[in-house]
């Protein structure tokens, strides 16, 4: 009996010292989330984005995989990359979510 | 020696409308009541030197990456723009019932207000009777960090971008 309330207060202490990690766990939003408006993108003042800054970078892989399936169907209604600043090459390159991009 | 006995007798005579002031309970302490001036001031100046102190040895990392920013997004939306609000938003039931009223976070700030440091500690450590949580003892420094970034960020943000960087799409790690 001694042992079982040993054991029984050990998993309890130890079951809400874990909790707390999981007080925020992101993908417990992930379930309810709404999905990221890149149509919006395209509408954007493309003359004036910067590819180094790191907001249109994080933009670019966001929308990455719904530009990767609408590459099929058609590869010119995306974004018009042609009027965008320098693109950092070295950047661009190493970053596989980028890869959808290539076609454009 | 007259002197002394005066300044002990006027010390205690403040001490004890002090005590009196407290225990009558007649401070409005609802939050649709402002305080005075001088408690306003009292309370902000401690507050200010107190971050200021315990922030000064923080180092902060290079926050000008994007995958901080697509981690700190949606933490921020989730956690933060009740409260501090997005872009396109100038107020919200928190935003308007608060005291004292939460900064609006899509505005741009002085440069010491708005520094990375002080808003690392003020999401780790929390701020006392303020409605501001400590984030720190359920988010490590990392993901605290990415929202820092993405806060830094916020003031140029449209609310296209903003709905964009903030959406946490289910499988959205898989692309990652």
């Amino acid at each position: 009996m001694k042992t079982f309330l040993l054991n029984s207060a050990l998993i309890l202490s130890s079951v809400l010292m874990v909790a707390p990690s999981f007080a925020h766990d992101p993908a417990e939003h992930a379930k309810t989330a709404e999905a990221p408006d890149c149509d919006a993108m395209k509408k954007m003042d493309h003359s004036k984005m910067d590819m180094n800054d790191p907001v249109m970078q994080a933009m670019m892989k966001k929308c990455s995989p719904a530009h990767a399936e609408h590459k099929e169907g058609d590869q010119h209604q995306g974004m018009d990359h042609g009027d965008m600043k320098a693109m950092d090459d070295k950047k661009a390159s190493s970053s596989a979510s980028h890869e959808g991009h290539g076609a454009h | 020696m007259k002197l002394v006995k005066w300044l002990l007798l006027m010390s205690t005579a403040v001490l004890l409308a002090g005590v009196t002031f407290i225990y009558t309970g007649i401070y409005p302490m609802g939050a649709d009541v402002p305080h005075n001036r001088m408690t306003y001031w009292l309370l902000e100046t401690l507050r200010e030197r107190s971050i200021a102190r315990a922030a000064a040895d923080i180092q902060t990392p290079d926050l000008n990456d994007a995958e901080l920013l697509l981690s700190g997004g949606p933490d921020y939306n989730d956690m933060c723009a009740q409260c501090h609000l997005k872009p396109g938003r100038t107020q919200s039931d928190m935003s308007i019932g608060l005291y004292p009223s939460p900064p609006n976070l899509t505005l741009p700030e002085d440069e010491q207000a708005n520094s990375a440091r002080r808003q690392f500690w003020i999401i780790k450590h929390g701020i006392k009777a303020s409605g501001m949580p400590a984030w720190g003892p359920t988010h490590d420094d990392q993901r605290i960090w990415a929202m820092v970034a993405f806060i830094q960020k916020l003031p140029s943000l449209t609310p296209e971008q903003y709905q964009i960087l903030t959406t946490r799409a289910s499988g959205e790690s898989n692309h990652h």
